[in-house]
């Protein structure tokens, strides 16, 4: 328990308050050395850093690339410009703005507060619309909706003159009314620090990072993304529009092109640079693009002066010019996009290092599972499934049926409709015809995340894991799901889960760097955390050697019976189905052919002839 | 009723170019799964040629088969330089890497050129209309819809007579298999580059014969039309991608001359939120592309 504390409590927040003096330290530490004319720029560092945080609880979590977060930015900037304006001030702009809104002054937090909350709930908005698109990991659709936010903010700000007093002359704070202290700026990001840290640890974190390693298995899973991505967007915009409200109240004013393509441009940039996964590597990306292009910026105005290089020639003047840094900008996109796509430090966290080096608690090998708890009676019942593919008839009713407790086989030769049957089964295709329920439960139109929290789960013959989440966390995902929506079962402890799948020595190693066959058994635990009450497998042995197929059916029996699930696998491998099965099913061309004990499969001439094709006895 | 005649005809005009553009988008993303953000680019540097054509003293005779040439060798380029070192990327690394280079191109632009708008003069023609009893009908739009409909007829010709177009529709229904089956990848999309180049040269032959000028950011917009066109009719689909160029234009047209004077001027927002309630409700488009997922 200590540990689970240690590692997403604890750490994280000793973390986040590690990166926060760094950031300032080194901010304050650089003024100290160059001067004050450094302290702008370390504003503006720090500003950033809490919106590329923003951004980071988003599409670093998410993998969902959004366009809009500055058109969020936008929305909150005007807002809180707009009231926290003295009206004389604003009365010289927009003498004509809707509601009244020229003479109003809110207090500058008070004007925040409101910004916030404007763009949060615009967000809520843009959030259903990016759950109904289904967004998904690098979906297109998802980033033109974003960009859509983005491109109607700018258009309102430019014409929508009567409020934000349009194009050229835009709104702006009296001078002296600005932004005097850092204060705000520390206070908002530790805050945002702590904030991101935790969700990135967080279950809804976690759920949301494993549907963006593989959406389809995170359904399988009983994840629902679309709730774990607007959780994150809702945490997420509210860190971007509070950053926006200090960049606005800092530099005094706010214009049309203050929150568009470029500083989507740069924060994106900085967010991609370090690592969009961790926030350790998106503050790295901060603080190197920031210096980057203050070099660049120098570099391009001063020429081959600065730094003493004394450059000069041909060469020097034609890379030392202006507009260098806007190319610096475009080209660390495009580098690390081709080179390095994951960042410099992808998902490291400086806290996880220091968990594992220093973390307490215990952390030995867990006592082997049970075997058998309380079986709970139950049926999978599947009646008269039928599906076509655009003519193609894949499955012509097929009727089976599985008990808790009962290992049921289901054989055919590749294309016989094996896995059709599986996917009606886990809703990732519906039937044409037919219907399928637990007991009396009819359950054949649900989605595949509502079918793997009542209870029946799969794994993939082409193994689907959340490849950079590690082993354990891997294994968590599902127990964090069951916890919820399996919670009246007995559910297996995650380290028994995976010491009995033999994969205890890779448990903090990436899913990504095992091997095949490792990779099988870690589908199998996961599942298995799930605790279902019916186990679905696809081809838990292709691939695998004779030996390893016999220690698979070892560990599927063992596992299914301290879960107390029935299980369905599905192999074309006989051998191993026989070994395996009370009871058998064979499948051809789309129909069940035969079903009985291993024993009469293999002595049925209809399967030797589906198997063996004319060299069979008719 | 003249008015809508001339407001249809307006809209395939502008469609047309937009057709163009998004087709060569759909080539690409058939072959890469890539959005090309950067498809704009083509727009841009063969716009700074016209510029410097046009003040050298050449007529668009002959600036416009050097701004169709020229787009489709920076096409190739830009395929040399930048995507043929993310093919087989996530999703998430082939988009941004198409931004990276559209944010290169229009730097490059600012650094060496300058910011400023570079002006040159339209053909005369340009504006010139003639009636056909009481409506009248701006030649240009008629050049550009005939010429279209030329290029696309072509453009069928190739793709579905050559074995070029064969092994790119192949590709663009199921690229590995295709490759099994000995399409040769490299060539494959270079040549899809190449045609998607030409496609936006002749696109970009007409956009800047009616802009009159070109600046570091003038793809931009070019490029988010082709974009939109191209997701609009579902990305994947050739068809799918001119029918959305064209439904683009006409939806642009008919907005702007119905909309209300307070909101006409946000004629552009407007349509870009209407694609975005577009993709919320209808993700993969007018016209769907079954890439159903193998698990």
């Amino acid at each position: 328990m200590f540990r689970l504390f240690d590692r997403d409590v604890a750490f994280p927040l000793s973390g986040a308050l590690l990166q926060f003096l760094v950031l300032v330290g080194g901010g304050l530490l650089y003024t100290a050395a160059v001067g004050g004319s450094a302290e702008n720029l370390v504003t503006a560092m720090l500003i950033d850093a809490v919106m590329v945080v923003g951004l980071q609880i988003y599409i670093g979590n998410t993998g969902v690339l959004s366009f809009g977060h500055i058109g969020f930015g936008a929305i909150a900037g005007y807002a809180f410009a707009v009231l926290a304006i003295d009206p004389a001030r604003k009365g010289t702009v927009i003498r004509n703005a809707p509601w009244g809104l020229d003479e109003v002054q809110l207090s500058p937090l008070l004007a925040a507060v409101v910004a916030v909350g404007v763009a949060v709930v615009i967000a809520v908005f843009i959030g259903l619309g990016l759950a109904r698109s289904g967004a998904q990991s690098g979906a297109v659709s998802a980033t033109v909706i974003t960009l859509a936010l983005l491109f109607v903010t700018h258009e309102l700000a430019i014409n929508w003159t009567d409020l934000t007093g349009g194009d050229r002359a835009g709104l702006s704070f009296s001078i002296g009314d600005t932004l005097q202290s850092r204060w705000p700026i520390y206070a908002v990001l530790l805050g945002a620090l702590v904030l991101a840290r935790l969700f990135a640890q967080s279950r809804s974190g976690r759920l949301a990072q494993a549907a963006r390693e593989d959406d389809l298995a995170a359904r399988a899973m009983g994840v629902n993304p679309q709730v774990q991505q607007m959780v994150a967007l809702l945490f997420s915009v509210a860190i971007v529009a509070t950053a926006a409200c200090l960049r606005v109240y800092s530099v005094g004013n706010i214009t049309p092109k203050f929150f568009f393509f470029d500083y989507t441009l740069l924060t994106l940039v900085m967010l991609i640079v370090g690592g969009r996964k961790g926030i350790s590597g998106s503050l790295l990306g901060v603080v190197l693009i920031t210096a980057g292009r203050e070099i660049t910026r120098r570099l391009g105005t001063t020429g081959y002066e600065f730094f003493g290089l004394g450059l000069d020639g041909t060469i020097a003047n034609v890379v030392f010019r202006e507009g260098l840094s806007d190319i610096f900008l475009g080209l660390a996109m495009l580098g690390f996009m081709i080179l390095r796509p994951s960042g410099l430090l992808d998902d490291w966290e400086v806290d996880q290092w220091l968990f594992r080096r220093f973390g307490r608690g215990d952390d030995t090998r867990p006592e082997p599972l049970p075997e058998t708890v309380n079986i709970e009676p139950g049926t999978l019942k599947a009646t008269d499934l039928s599906v076509d593919f655009g003519g193609f008839r894949a499955l012509t009713s097929a009727s089976l049926d599985a008990r808790s407790g009962e290992i049921v086989g289901l054989i055919g030769p590749n294309g016989a409709g094996k896995t059709t049957l599986v996917n009606v089964i886990t809703g990732m295709v519906q039937p044409t015809e037919g219907h399928f329920g637990i007991n009396d439960r009819d359950l054949t139109s649900a989605e595949p995340y509502v079918l793997a929290r009542s209870g029946i789960v799969r794994t993939f013959q082409n193994l689907r894991l959340f490849s950079s989440l590690t082993v354990r966390e891997n294994v968590e995902v599902a127990a964090r799901v069951a916890e919820v929506h399996r919670a009246d079962r007995v559910r297996p402890g995650v380290d028994a889960l995976i010491a009995e799948a033999g994969l205890w020595e890779h448990r903090d190693r990436r899913a990504s760097e095992l091997d095949y066959g490792n990779s099988r058994r870690l589908e199998l635990a996961r599942a298995a955390a799930m605790s279902p009450q019916f186990l679905l497998l696809d081809e838990p042995t292709s691939g695998m050697s004779d030996a390893e197929s016999d220690e698979m059916i070892e560990q599927v029996r063992h596992m299914a019976a301290t879960i107390g699930a029935g299980v369905l696998v599905i192999d074309h491998d006989l051998n191993f189905i026989t070994g395996i099965s009370d009871r058998i099913y064979a499948l051809d061309q789309g129909r069940i052919i035969a079903v009985g004990t291993p024993e009469e499969i293999q002595a049925n001439p209809m399967v030797q002839s589906a198997y063996l094709g004319s060299a069979a006895p008719a | 009723m003249n008015q809508l005649i001339q407001n249809l005809v307006d809209g395939l005009g502008r469609g047309s170019i937009y057709a163009l553009l998004a087709l060569g988008i759909a080539v690409i993303f058939g072959v890469m799964h890539l959005v090309n953000f950067a498809h704009g680019e083509l727009i841009t540097v063969s716009g700074y040629l016209a510029y410097w054509m046009f003040i050298s003293g050449v007529t668009w005779y002959l600036i416009a088969p050097a701004v169709v040439i020229c787009a489709v060798i920076v096409s190739v380029i830009i395929e040399q330089v930048a995507f043929r070192w993310v093919r087989g990327a996530a999703d998430f690394t082939l988009l941004l890497t198409s931004f990276g280079v559209h944010f290169v191109v229009e730097a490059l632009f600012l650094m060496y050129v300058s910011a400023s708008v570079k002006s040159f003069n339209r053909p005369g023609w340009i504006a010139n209309t003639f009636s056909v009893g009481s409506v009248s009908v701006e030649i240009f739009d008629m050049v550009v819809i005939l010429v279209t409909l030329l290029v696309l007829g072509l453009t069928a010709l190739i793709l579905q007579r050559t074995m070029f177009g064969l092994a790119l529709r192949a590709a663009a229904e199921d690229f590995d298999t295709a490759r099994l089956m000995g399409v040769k990848s490299d060539r494959v999309i270079r040549g899809a580059f190449m045609l998607s180049g030409l496609l936006a040269g002749i696109a970009g032959v007409f956009w800047l014969m009616r802009a009159g000028a070109t600046s570091p950011g003038a793809g931009t917009t070019p490029m988010l039309k082709g974009v939109l066109a191209a997701l609009i009719g579902g990305l994947g689909s050739l068809k799918g991608a001119v029918i959305g160029g064209f439904a683009l234009g006409l939806a642009e047209v008919l907005l702007r001359s119905n909309l209300p004077g307070s909101v006409a001027s946000l004629t552009d927002g407007v349509v870009f939120a209407l694609i975005a309630v577009l993709f919320i409700f209808r993700p993969q488009g007018l016209i769907t592309v079954s890439h159903a997922e193998r698990v």
